[in-house]
């Protein structure tokens, strides 16, 4: 009993504490360490935070090389299969883009009043202060849905900075390091987004489900019943994480329990853009210095600004060419609307000529009975000296005339 | 069977070549634990730290393993510290029972690692859930653990002939 004891004491003690011919350290040392990041990490201090920071850049900046050659294979494959379904994509872009490019005018205008409305009730306005950022790494844990992009506090992000895919909400920064940073997807178990939903203005709280899909919660029971299936779901910008009124997905009910799609496709995001916060800058008079520093800031427009300039060249070099095909459509139109009034009048002035000639066909008409008339009754009408009538060409004696006429017609 | 001059430079890639592929799976987008196919993952990593830590291979340095799960956590989100505590703890029962196995017997091996897999996976799930109050899917880790368990044989085999062929 007692020599089983002193074996396992002996392997234990071996297994801790023994190094082989090539390990510099035990277990035990090592383990030692471990526990002791963890808690260190646990409690948040300033050395640890800082070593934390560099290991990122240097894991997070590798992992992006060491994942070249398989996103390469990935990006391949994705290429392959858009070529061979390149036309059949072309069509439905093309049909798409009509409909866009419709929709796009009157997003304009609902955008310039929403931003009016909002402005009114002095909510949270819509901003261009995004920037753009490269997805370099997408981790994809079950349990912590993640992303890390290649701008951090040099960027000026924060943590709690909103991060957009297009103009969707993607979700926020929880780890900030110098030149790159961690983002929350709304898609993690973690996260909460206060929401709006419409039809309806049910205010509710969605919780990532670990897929790429999100849950309903606390929202009053009895509302429950009263969302619709594919209603639209905003943020609705309560508790102040998230901005208010940008799209977060569409409701999808299962099974009685209330689903959410998000617009965004998290395992698809190549780019992204931050929302961050405006530097204030001083007037010239209370610093001199400024004035330099913002020639500096002028004369260094990173890459990224100008990927996101040339966005917007682009965006608006698309609403130039709908525009001016809305002039020239507007112009054709214009034209046939002329061909078409000078057709009315030359119709019109048909319409007068034939009237008239009517007019003049009645009047003929009407002599001619008279005068058929006057040829059998002129005897009866006719004033003689030995007779009682009227006298020729006066309008009683046309009466006469008609009367006789019609009493024999009669 | 692949044959190296020993001193070949090849030879001596090939040598380190499972904290090559440690340190590859634990800094590639891609991995294992996370292949997004719902109720099948496993954790790669586990099962090559046990295997070679179990045949005390020449080249498998605990410090080099160490730092494997710093990055790992760093990659993942996870706290400082986690994995590498999770790969020393393999480290440590993989060496407990080189030292108390006279005769190697691969079933007795196989279900000696579900207990620490078991064991592992209970740890990260406590210290995630309690400590740093993660909101954590326990199908996930039952799921993991099932798989990691099942996939130790098939690439016991496969790292048994690599073993051969340096050992060789």
């Amino acid at each position: 009993m007692a020599s089983s004891r002193d074996d396992f004491i002996i392997a234990i003690r071996s297994a801790f504490l023994k190094k082989s011919t090539k390990q510099k350290f035990s277990l035990l040392t090592l383990v030692s360490i471990s526990i002791f990041i963890i808690i260190l990490s646990s409690l948040d201090f300033k050395a640890v935070k800082y070593l934390k920071i560099g290991i990122n850049e240097i894991v997070y900046r590798s992992t992006f090389f060491v994942s070249v050659p398989e996103n390469f294979i990935k990006n391949s494959y994705i290429r392959i299969y858009q070529y061979s379904n390149f036309y059949k994509d072309y069509e439905n872009k093309v049909s798409e883009l009509e409909k866009f490019k419709a929709e796009n005018i009157s997003s304009e205008i609902i955008k310039s009043e929403n931003k009016e409305l909002k402005e009114l009730i002095e909510d949270f306005t819509l901003t261009q202060n995004k920037i753009l950022a490269k997805v370099i790494v997408d981790h994809k844990s079950p349990f912590l849905k993640t992303i890390i992009i290649n701008k951090g506090s040099a960027d000026n992000i924060k943590i709690g900075t909103n991060v957009y895919d297009k103009s969707y909400l993607v979700g926020r920064v929880i780890e900030v390091n110098y030149k790159s940073s961690r983002v929350l997807l709304l898609s993690d178990l973690n996260s909460n987004v206060p929401i709006s939903i419409i039809p309806g203005d049910i205010q509710a709280i969605i919780i990532g489900n670990g897929d790429n899909s999100g849950k309903i919660k606390y929202t009053k029971d009895n509302l429950y019943e009263t969302i619709e299936n594919q209603s639209i779901a905003y943020t609705s910008g309560t508790g102040s994480i998230f901005k208010s009124g940008i799209p977060v997905g569409k409701i999808k009910i299962l099974n009685q329990d209330v689903y959410i799609n998000f617009y965004s496709d998290f395992t698809q995001l190549k780019y992204v853009f931050a929302e961050v916060e405006p530097e204030i800058k001083k007037s010239p008079f209370e610093d001199p210095e400024t004035e330099i520093t913002d020639q500096s800031e002028k004369v260094s427009l990173n890459n990224t600004e100008k990927i996101k300039i040339n966005l917007l060249n682009e965006e608006i070099e698309i609403l130039n060419d709908s525009n001016s095909k809305l002039i020239e459509e507007n112009k054709t139109l214009n034209s046939k609307t002329n061909k078409l009034n000078q057709q009315i009048l030359d119709l019109e002035n048909k319409v007068r000529t034939q009237a008239k000639k009517i007019d003049q066909n009645n009047i003929d008409q009407k002599e001619l009975e008279f005068l058929k008339l006057n040829l059998i009754y002129s005897s009866k009408c006719q004033k003689t000296v030995f007779k009682k009538g009227f006298k020729v060409g006066t309008q009683e004696y046309k009466d006469c005339i008609y009367r006789k006429g019609k009493q024999l017609n009669d | 069977m692949i044959k190296f001059k020993k001193n070949n430079y090849l030879y001596k890639i090939y040598t380190w070549l499972p904290i090559i592929i440690l340190y590859l799976s634990v800094l590639n987008e891609f991995d294992f634990n996370y292949l997004n196919i719902e109720y099948f993952s496993f954790n790669f990593p586990l099962i090559l730290i046990f295997y070679f830590s179990l045949k005390a291979y020449l080249n498998f340095d605990y410090l080099l393993v160490f730092f494997a799960g710093l990055i790992n956590d760093t990659v993942i989100g996870l706290p400082l510290g986690l994995s590498s505590l999770s790969y020393m703890i393999v480290c440590i029962f993989a060496s407990y029972l080189r030292n108390i196995t006279i005769r190697p017997n691969l079933i007795k091996d196989w279900f000696y690692f579900l207990f620490v897999i078991s064991l592992i996976n209970s740890i990260n799930y406590s210290v995630l859930f309690i400590f740093f109050s993660y909101d954590l899917d326990i199908m996930f880790y039952i799921v993991n653990n099932l798989f990691t368990f099942l996939l130790y044989i098939p690439l016991n085999f496969i790292f048994k002939n690599y073993y051969k062929a340096v050992d060789d």
